[in-house]
């Protein structure tokens, strides 16, 4: 037992597919993840304390799509709910903060994101600068492409490096149920690959999917009165460098360094890593910045690259750090959520079991 | 029947944004045919910027004119360019600083070739013809190449910037939802009935958001095309872009015989003010089969579609008590 009044803990969670189409709505995606999650902690629907989502109506082009999900959550009669236009691994880490405030116990976070109906890399372009970089529809892949040249012409890292990453996620992947992408890649495949966004191929980004993502986060002995086996967040930080591209060394991540310091990531064994990474070359980035070694299992679960529902994928890191954690394959680690173009904000999450 | 249910819209707003004091001149500057930076703490910065990005503090206006030449210095080969892209045939992509700055702008590249790129390759700007104080009044190309363009500076600074922003949303209609418009071509209103509370929605969501329960077509059921007024309102139509009404008409909810739920948005222009009641007894009208147009039906929150039916009468039966309404005025 290691909880602390204040310590906060995951004590159920759940994740649809990554699916490359969900021809339903929404709110259809959410709904049997909540009930999920309700009924692994025996909790009553209105016992739940907090309420928060993270979704983007631009991805499925409904205005107040955002609106439309709270009729998965369970929202009558009302509830204390808040929702932010980010992935829900920030609205975990807005339910985190909200929990340490000390007054209430419990909080049910979701994300989800249908991004078939549209189009990634129209939206992508959108959330940048609206005077100088939206207008010529700069993208998220073009911005992580340069950023990829510039890490191979740095001899940082190799084509067949990163080859061997999207070969290494895509067999993890074949073992993992919710995965998309589970077709059989070899290195040679990968080179034969025509270049995309040179330098990357398509073998080098994440598919576009549907998906959503849910936990319950619960405080202090409560975690132990929803679960044999609560996963502990033991530190969250969120840091950001600026949107404009020229501003950033890309070859690095300067944020995601700093957070790693704020959350004392090696104050003890990283057991595993599940690193949002759109692009293979990120995963270098990532494991730099972050001071991984071989000591540390990266995405296990494929990351990514086999499955990524835009406002669920970060949340699913953060399940899937959890999930190693409760199976005994892991005891500490480390979920890791961007946002942004080319790793402009990352998220950091270290998770720890009782044993 | 597969083309009866895609959907294919495109929304779009016009964003027209003032510039502001750093931006300002920027674009102005493109629109006369220089490119103009700032100096920031010791640093000439291309873009230009309103804060300091070492310190987030604002900073002093101190322009700078930078290139017309500049260095590649990151890049990609857009060979399959999206809509927004502004060319549909492959070009790079590039972080490019121009001689005299210290930082990298993004910026595109019609370089004809993926050959003709590599990183410290020179480039210069082709201005564009038409140009209107924006970031898309040019374009790079490789140094030597650019045409030339007469360029007369304007004489009032750049005050407004516009862009116009799109999504296309391209998906079939979710499967309930194309139930419910079959249904309602071969003249049947269908609704979804929870199997928690036995309350009948319509048309159905694919869920019971009450009892949060996912509904299929097994819960499905047929509902009356009559039904009791719970709510209306006059509306007078604004005249803006798009427009398609020029009369005042009522729209009104009717809770159909058999739901639990009105269907909203329905509309009435062949009956005035003074003869519509809350709690009116009303008959839909359908359209003969094979003229029912139910095409403007989306995944969005829908109602029967007005090319479905020739119109609604009261069917001169006594009105229901408003009052027992109340659960359903919406």
């Amino acid at each position: 037992m290691s909880a602390n009044d204040n310590d906060i803990a995951i004590v159920a969670f759940a994740q649809t597919p990554s699916y490359a189409h969900f021809n339903n709505s929404e709110p259809e995606m959410i709904m049997p993840l909540v009930n999920d999650v309700i009924g692994q902690t025996g909790l009553d629907r209105h016992d739940i304390d907090f309420t928060i989502a993270g979704s983007c109506d631009y991805l499925s082009g409904l205005p107040f799509a955002f609106v439309m999900n709270i009729d998965a959550v369970g929202a009558w009669p009302p509830v204390y709910e808040s929702h932010v236009e980010m992935d829900g691994a920030f609205a975990m880490f807005e339910g985190f903060v909200r929990l340490k405030c000390g007054d209430i116990d419990t909080a049910l976070v979701s994300g989800s994101g249908k991004s078939s109906p549209g189009s990634p890399r129209i939206f992508t372009a959108l959330q940048s600068d609206p005077y100088v970089m939206a207008p010529l529809g700069v993208d998220h892949v073009s911005l992580g492409a340069i950023q990829a040249r510039m890490l191979l012409e740095a001899g940082t890292v190799t084509e067949e490096e990163l080859g061997a990453i999207a070969v290494r996620c895509r067999e993890a992947g074949a073992k993992n149920p919710y995965a998309q992408i589970t077709d059989a890649l070899s290195l040679e495949d990968y080179l034969a690959q025509p270049l995309y966004n040179a330098p990357l191929r398509q073998a080098d980004i994440a598919p576009t999917s549907d998906g959503a993502a849910a936990l319950i986060l619960a405080r202090g002995k409560k975690a132990y009165d929803l679960c044999d086996n609560p996963v502990w967040i033991r530190a969250v930080d969120h840091r950001m460098e600026s949107h404009h591209p020229g501003l950033r060394d890309l070859t690095t991540s300067v944020s995601t360094r700093t957070a790693a310091g704020k959350v004392g990531l090696h104050d003890g064994p990283v057991d595993i890593a599940e690193l949002n990474t759109l692009f293979t070359h990120e995963e270098v980035i990532l494991c730099e910045a972050l001071g991984l070694g071989d000591g540390t299992k990266i995405n296990p679960s494929g990351g990514p690259l086999v499955g990524n529902p835009t406002m669920a994928v970060g949340l699913t890191r953060v399940i899937e750090v959890a999930r190693a954690i409760q199976n005994g394959e892991a005891r500490r680690g480390v979920a890791h959520c961007s946002s942004g173009s080319a790793l402009q904000q990352n998220l950091l999450v270290v998770l720890e079991g009782d044993k | 029947m597969t083309e009866t249910h895609a959907i294919d819209y495109t929304m779009e707003f016009p964003y027209t944004r003032t510039v502001g004091p750093v931006f300002g001149p920027f674009l102005t500057g493109l629109r006369d045919g220089k490119i103009v930076g700032n100096r920031v703490n010791g640093r000439v910065l291309v873009p230009p910027m309103e804060f300091d990005p070492d310190t987030g503090k604002p900073v002093e206006l101190d322009f700078v004119e930078v290139g017309p030449g500049g260095t590649v210095v990151g890049w990609t080969w857009v060979s399959d360019p999206s809509p927004k892209h502004p060319f549909q045939h492959p070009f790079a992509l590039a972080l490019i600083t121009l001689d005299g700055a210290d930082t990298a702008m993004v910026h595109a590249v019609d370089a004809g070739s993926i050959d003709a790129m590599s990183t410290g390759m020179r480039v210069e700007p082709q201005y564009h013809e038409d140009r209107h104080g924006a970031v898309t009044d040019v374009h790079f190309v490789p140094e030597g190449t650019a045409t030339t363009v007469a360029i007369v500076p304007g004489e009032e600074p750049v005050m407004i910037t516009e862009h116009s922003i799109a999504l296309r949303i391209q998906e079939e209609l979710h499967d309930h939802r194309r139930r419910f418009v079959e249904g309602l071509l071969a003249g049947r209103i269908i609704g979804q009935k929870s199997p928690v509370d036995g309350k009948v929605y319509v048309p159905g969501r694919g869920y019971d958001n009450m009892n949060r329960t996912l509904l299929t077509e097994a819960d499905e059921v047929e509902v009356a095309d009559r039904g009791t007024v719970v709510a209306f309102t006059q509306i007078t139509p604004v005249q803006y872009h798009g427009q398609k009404e020029t009369e005042p008409y009522i729209r009104c909810s009717v809770l159909l015989d058999g739901a639990d739920q009105p269907v909203l948005g329905i509309d009435i222009r062949d009956i005035t003010m003074a003869d519509f009641r809350i709690g009116m007894r009303m008959q839909m009208v359908w359209k003969p089969e094979g003229q029912r147009d139910a095409s403007d039906i989306d995944n969005r929150y829908a109602s029967i579609p007005e090319g479905c039916y020739e119109t609604w009468k009261p069917t001169g039966e006594p009105d229901v008590d408003p009052d027992s309404l109340k659960e359903h005025s919406w």
